[in-house]
């Protein structure tokens, strides 16, 4: 019956039905799209109640050469000095995230997840990670102080041996430095 | 006249006056009792539980030994674990410094605590297992094909839902392996590509990615906690719940399973519902009851030491239903293994029903000899995943090293060779040769062609090839052994099955089926280079972190 209507009674009109149902469609759609989108953006927290990242870890003259695990408990962070510097290594398995194990007589890293073994420098040498170990930014305080950042993080050769993620220090004779605390 | 007690009705005449009674009839549809045919079929379709069955099942599904009833146990263990999941919320607070002091007040000061909670987490093991071989059954007896095709993609998905309750619900806790254990997931999930912070293709940084969204932070702490009781406690049971609703109701509807029907057996084959199915079901699940109650109160849950952020347990294990996972994360790097298998395998499972070349042959009943292709896939799939279980779980130790069952864990091992990969052009040529001489080989093998013959032919030329290579090349002889072994699957499973079953299939069909197979076969071969060759990665293309 509508559709032999003559032709005024939908020139009437100030909407078609077809734009009418598509104007419906479309809002519903772009309703149930932004309510998922705002659900989306709701389960993102704005404020995190995390520890912070930055720590101090004593003075260069605290370790000796090697790798010290004295901030591993507290920091998750061995400090590991060398004959040219110290530099801090983020003791967290670049694999799937676990807390590798130092072993003095193999000189590696040992991961208690999936095997994955490192050296002193970071680098892979067996199991399954598939990067190196990731070093942390450090520098020496005007105290003299070692001051940590975990939320600065580096892992590629020739990067993480720059000046933001290694402090040199060659040792001061005068003061013999103590064992691993 | 004196006045007369009126007799005393027996047990039988006051069952009958209770049934009988306007009280009875209002809450139990169905009328006045007469234990007709007629009205057992309305006991069943007049009570909304009951009426998930049909009102009469054909006999051969009754068989004990036909379903074991594993479909009705999975979903009976999921009400046990409601049962006790609701009790033991009385008494568990989702928070960092109270959950594990929950979980201790649980197990000494509550009455029945250690109880419940023993029973919660052995019935969550048990429904792993019973949900897999649920769906072990269902494909040895071909009940996943026309009309339940789809009725298995959601049994696959619930299975997936199954393991993330699992998973989710180990967390609480908050103990050493819920720590560690998360943390491995969520990393796993940060390997996402695109979506996760370290996978390929990153588009997202740490403080947005999809790990983000899952721990509510950048480490596993409060918000973690929280986020994973909720999923485990509402989202994940709701979710669930309404697949197993879709699930038996496609149960229902697409007829439960047996031989296909012979006009003569039609009119006699079948029986009441009600008693022969329903009891036997509560027999099921009152042995499955005895069972699980005996379990936990022989054997309590295991509760490791409250989780510690910085220290890692050497080794740290999941529960077995996970140790095949993290037994494969050991091959691959953590997206290939952590998401792009475990994708690989469900989307697998799934098309199995699409896959499979025999629509009819072989329904409603264990046979091997009539969906040979199909039989010989799905059960070496199962089989390489329980080894793979069986690997985790009894041969790793201390900093994941192998160790035989027999060894004590405090003798240290010497630490694992160095491995090595294959250059980029080696890799591509290996893999890309694997895949594509993989696909074509079966279609190259002749017209003429004899199983024995070729198995023996077969060996030989794999046996004059090691002695070629072991005279040429300096290899221990258990890599020789290895290579034989390997190679010599990969030519059974990879090249002769497909001649024999697979070939004369349609092409899209034929090429997706040799691929799934291939990637199932290549995981195999890479475990076996890794092991027997130190190899870390056949392929690696840094860039994209892909490294196989």
């Amino acid at each position: 019956m509508a559709e032999s209507a003559p032709q005024p009674a939908v020139a009437n009109q100030d909407i078609s039905r077809r734009s009418f149902l598509k104007l419906g469609w479309g809002a519903l759609l772009g309703f149930f799209a932004s309510s998922a989108g705002a659900t989306l953006r709701f389960i993102f927290p704005n404020v995190l109640y995390e520890p912070p990242q930055t720590f101090k870890a004593g003075r260069p003259e605290d370790y000796s050469i090697g790798v010290s695990t004295r901030w591993l408990k507290e920091q998750r962070v061995w400090i590991i000095r060398t004959e040219e510097g110290i530099y801090a290594m983020w003791a967290r398995c670049t694999h799937l995230g676990c807390t590798p194990n130092w072993f003095q007589a193999e000189n590696r890293f040992r991961c208690p997840c999936h095997g994955s073994n490192y050296t002193t420098a970071g680098d892979v040498i067996a199991g399954p990670a598939p990067k190196p170990l990731y070093r942390c930014a450090i520098r020496v305080l005007a105290s003299g102080d070692l001051l940590i950042d975990k939320s600065v993080l580096e892992d590629r050769p020739g990067l993480r041996e720059k000046p933001q993620f290694f402090v040199k220090y060659t040792g001061n004779n005068s003061t013999p430095a103590p064992a691993n605390a | 006249m004196p006045f007369q007690l009126p007799p005393i009705p027996t047990a039988e005449e006051l069952k009958k006056k209770v049934i009988d009674s306007a009280i009875w009839r209002s809450i139990f549809r169905g009328g006045v009792w007469k234990d007709t045919p007629r009205d057992r079929a309305q006991h069943i379709l007049g009570n909304v539980w009951l009426h998930l069955q049909p009102s009469r099942v054909r006999k051969n599904g009754l068989k004990w030994t036909y379903t074991f009833g594993l479909g009705g146990l999975s979903f009976f263990l999921f009400l046990i674990l409601t049962v006790t999941g609701v009790l033991l919320m009385f008494y568990y607070r989702p928070s960092v410094d109270l959950a594990y002091r929950d979980m201790k007040d649980l197990e000494y000061a509550v009455s029945l605590g250690s109880f419940l909670r023993a029973m919660h987490r052995w019935s969550a093991h048990a429904m792993v297992l019973i949900v897999i071989l649920h769906m072990v059954r269902v494909f040895l007896t071909g009940s996943y094909k026309s009309p339940r095709e789809f009725n298995w993609v959601i049994g696959v998905i619930l299975l997936v839902m199954t393991l993330l309750l699992s998973f989710t619900g180990y967390l609480l806790p908050w103990d050493q392996l819920a720590l560690w254990a998360v943390t491995v997931g969520t990393n796993m999930a940060a390997a996402s590509p695109g979506l996760g912070a370290e996978g390929p293709f990153a588009m997202l940084g740490r403080s947005n990615d999809v790990r983000f969204v899952l721990l509510g932070g950048t480490a596993v702490g409060a918000n973690t906690l929280l986020r994973f009781y909720v999923l485990h406690c509402v989202f994940v049971p709701l979710v669930a719940g309404a697949l197993m609703i879709l699930h038996f109701w496609r149960v229902r509807k697409d007829t439960f399973s047996g031989p296909p029907i012979t006009p003569q057996e039609l009119p006699h084959d079948k029986v009441d519902t009600w008693p022969h199915l329903i009891v036997r079901e509560y027999i099921a699940a009152l042995g499955c009851m005895i069972f699980i109650s005996l379990w936990s109160l022989l054997q309590k849950a295991p509760l490791e030491e409250m989780a510690n952020p910085t220290v890692t347990p050497n080794p740290s294990k999941a529960p077995w239903y996970f140790t095949g996972l993290q037994e494969l994360l050991v091959y691959f790097d953590p997206w290939i293994a952590g998401v792009v298998l475990p994708t690989l395998i469900m989307v697998g499972l799934m098309a199995i029903p699409y896959l499979d070349p025999d629509k009819t042959k072989g329904t409603g009943r264990y046979d091997f000899k009539e969906r040979p292709l199909a039989m010989t896939y799905f059960l070496f799939g199962i089989g390489m995943w329980f080894s793979l279980i069986f690997i985790g779980s009894f041969l790793r130790g201390p900093n994941w090293d192998i160790y035989m069952p027999w060894e004590s864990w405090l003798i240290h091992k010497p630490p694992p060779p160095h491995t090595w990969s294959l250059p980029l052009g080696w890799g591509l040529l290996v893999v890309g040769g694997y895949f594509i001489v993989g696909m074509v080989l079966p279609l190259l093998m002749g017209p003429q062609f004899e199983w024995k013959k070729a198995l023996q032919k077969g060996l030989l030329v794999i046996l004059g090839a090691a002695a070629v290579i072991k005279i040429s090349a300096h290899m221990a002889w258990e890599q020789i052994l290895w290579l034989v072994i390997f190679i010599y699957v990969y030519y059974i499973l990879g090249v002769l099955v497909p001649r024999r079953h697979l070939v004369n299939q349609p092409k899209v069909r034929y090429a997706i089926t040799m691929v799934l197979v291939l990637m199932m076969l290549g995981v195999l071969m890479k475990m076996g280079v890794r092991l027997g060759f130190h190899i870390k990665y056949v392929l690696t293309v840094p860039q994209f972190q892909l490294n196989i």
